[in-house]
């Protein structure tokens, strides 16, 4: 059985957001929900900035903190290390947020892509509304971009009143497919793989570089890593003053 | 002119639950639970910070009751009739606020068929059920006059197990160290005890007042007994209370803990310091005023209102920070002010607890004594 994995490398990553953008189109991630997400923070002071960024998901933990609170085992573990979602287990009680140390799940506060359902025009006499759109698509059945293939593990739209998070596109690793935002990153910064082979890519970096996980120290064995940090240039030698 | 009033009462009761019912259908069925002042950062808000008022009043309340049965102090006796149903009707307002805060609550049934044992939350539930078994069936035992020791023993211990696991269910993530889990399965008994003491002399004297029951000599004697154990349970509270301001507010400088430091400056934190006890606390500290119905009132009151404010600033406390990728695009610490919807969740829980009492008080003779 694999044991998954994922490296990002951010001296590759550009901060382009096409992983976020990848996986909302694969998930039908509806809007105010973020699966794949982002850190970003400034350091220094103008005109000597530099801008960190930080992509994030769920980070799978092997002691997962959102598993072991769950009441219902609506937050559970495969055997290939992937913590998965059930929400026809979940009963909305939102203690996994609450437990996760990571901030990566999500609460569907209301009826998912509700926006296709808005009669109301986006410009008054110059556009057709949401709802028009929706139903000239896809004769209103669900979203005009919505993508069938999630729903051979989970529901293809979550309904209100359940979490939701990242499941390491479960559906696509099924088929062979390695997760959509890995396919997806033009900088190839998201490597994937199985941490149990000890030849694969992902072993390869993280013996090559020196990984790091967030927050390490509440021991949840997260299975993404970051390794290198993005390095701008050298700089010119120099001992500083006073 | 007693019965109008008493319609009155009724009618204003009904109309509570009718909000509570037009919540749960809007939260539920059609909105959904944007109608609450909650977000990715801020989960959990009023609904389970009443929960957490009123579960741990009915824990209390079932440490008042087992004082003459399971300590053998025979002089609470008269109290424990009222102070058994008054578990059970403080259970079910319990009950409507966590009804009214789960996103899916039919999915409950879960708990039986899909239990995860390391959960403190699965834990909980199955505690509050037994609890309730419990408490109804002590309830038949004293309503035909009979004294269970081992079912008064019994309740007792959940009662604990209950009060303290709420505790672990708090203080489980180590991401959140705000939410110390020694420290609140300490504090959640204590003042759920306090919250509990509060209540029986507020629901005595309210039943002495409007039932034009003057007090006995003995009745008298009583309740000025439970207000002295009223406020050395309030001395230890605000102990507790000043400890948790020190450590967490004052000397830690861990990240984790600045979303607390932050709610020292709320309102919600002075009032739980101020109204809830410093103030009941002088009022009960002076003979006098301790003496005075008017005075045990007023301080069981404040109490009331200050431990429901401190329960809101305790749950916040931990979540008002955003960190990690939901701190992106948002204020260092999210402010929270409960919505109509969220008031009304208080509102019609306090309904519930008082409709049923109502009629417990009318039908059940809840001054009568066990043999």
């Amino acid at each position: 059985m694999p044991k998954y994995a994922m490296v990002i490398d951010l001296q590759r990553c550009v901060g382009c957001g096409a992983c976020s953008i990848a996986c909302r189109n694969e998930n039908n991630v509806p809007d105010g929900i973020y699966w794949s997400n982002k850190i970003t923070e400034t350091s220094g002071t103008f005109p000597n900035v530099r801008f960190h960024y930080l992509p994030t998901l769920c980070n799978h933990c092997s002691d997962a903190p959102c598993v072991t609170g769950c009441p219902t085992k609506a937050m559970y573990k495969l055997d290939n290390g992937i913590t998965m979602h059930d929400p026809k287990k979940c009963i909305g009680c939102r203690y996994c947020q609450y437990n996760c140390p990571y901030e990566v799940i999500y609460f569907n506060w209301q009826e998912p892509h509700k926006f296709w359902r808005d009669p109301k025009p986006v410009i008054e006499g110059g556009t057709s509304s949401p709802k028009e759109m929706a139903q000239k698509v896809n004769n209103g059945n669900a979203t005009p971009y919505s993508n069938p293939d999630r729903a051979k593990t989970l529901p293809e739209n979550r309904p209100k009143g359940v979490v939701e998070k990242c499941t390491f596109c479960d559906h696509r690793l099924k088929a062979g497919e390695i997760p959509f935002c890995v396919e997806a990153c033009p900088a190839d910064a998201r490597v994937f793989g199985d941490l149990d082979k000890p030849d694969s890519r992902v072993n390869w970096l993280l013996g090559k570089y020196k990984p790091y996980r967030l927050k390490e120290r509440l021991g949840t064995e997260p299975n993404v890593y970051y390794i290198r940090s993005f390095n701008p240039a050298h700089y010119q030698r120099t001992k500083g003053g006073i | 002119m007693k019965s109008i009033k008493v319609q009155l009462w009724y009618g204003l009761l009904g109309l509570g639950i009718l909000l509570g019912l037009l919540t749960a259908y809007r939260v539920l069925i059609s909105t959904g639970f944007v109608l609450y002042a909650k977000t990715d950062i801020l989960v959990w808000t009023m609904p389970i910070a009443a929960y957490v008022f009123f579960s741990l009043t009915s824990s209390g309340l079932a440490f008042v009751s087992s004082i003459p049965v399971v300590f053998g102090i025979k002089r609470y006796q008269p109290l424990e009739k009222r102070t058994a149903f008054l578990e059970i009707a403080v259970l079910f307002a319990a009950f409507t606020c966590l009804l009214l805060h789960l996103g899916s609550p039919w999915n409950v049934v879960y708990y039986l068929f899909s239990p995860n044992l390391a959960s403190p939350l699965w834990w909980l539930g199955m505690l509050y059920g037994i609890y309730l078994i419990l408490l109804l069936l002590s309830f038949r035992k004293i309503h035909k006059a009979q004294v269970s020791k081992g079912l008064g023993i019994f309740t007792f211990i959940i009662a604990i197990a209950t009060s303290t696991a709420l505790g672990w269910l708090f203080g489980l993530p180590d991401a959140r160290p705000a939410y110390n889990a020694n420290f609140l399965a300490m504090y959640f008994p204590l003042t759920g005890f306090g919250s509990a003491l509060a209540a029986v002399l507020l629901f005595s004297l309210a039943y002495h007042h409007f039932a034009k029951i003057p007090l006995s000599e003995g009745d008298r004697n009583l309740y000025d007994d439970l207000s002295k154990l009223f406020g050395v349970v309030m001395v230890f509270a605000l102990i507790f209370f000043i400890w948790r301001t020190i450590v967490g507010g004052a000397s830690a400088t861990a990240a984790e803990f600045a979303g607390f430091r932050h709610m020292l400056s709320s309102g919600w934190y002075h009032i739980a310091l101020w109204v809830g006890l410093v103030i009941p606390l002088a009022l009960i500290a002076m003979p006098a005023v301790r003496q005075a119905t008017w005075g045990k009132v007023t301080a069981a009151a404040l109490f009331l209102v200050g431990m429901f404010a401190g329960r809101l600033e305790m749950v916040l406390s931990g979540l008002v920070m955003p960190t990690g990728p939901k701190a992106e695009g948002q204020p260092t610490f999210a402010s929270y002010w409960p919505t109509i919807w969220e008031v009304f969740v208080f509102a019609s829980a306090l309904a519930v607890l008082l409709l049923v009492y109502t009629l417990g008080e009318r039908k059940l003779k809840l001054s009568d004594v066990p043999e």
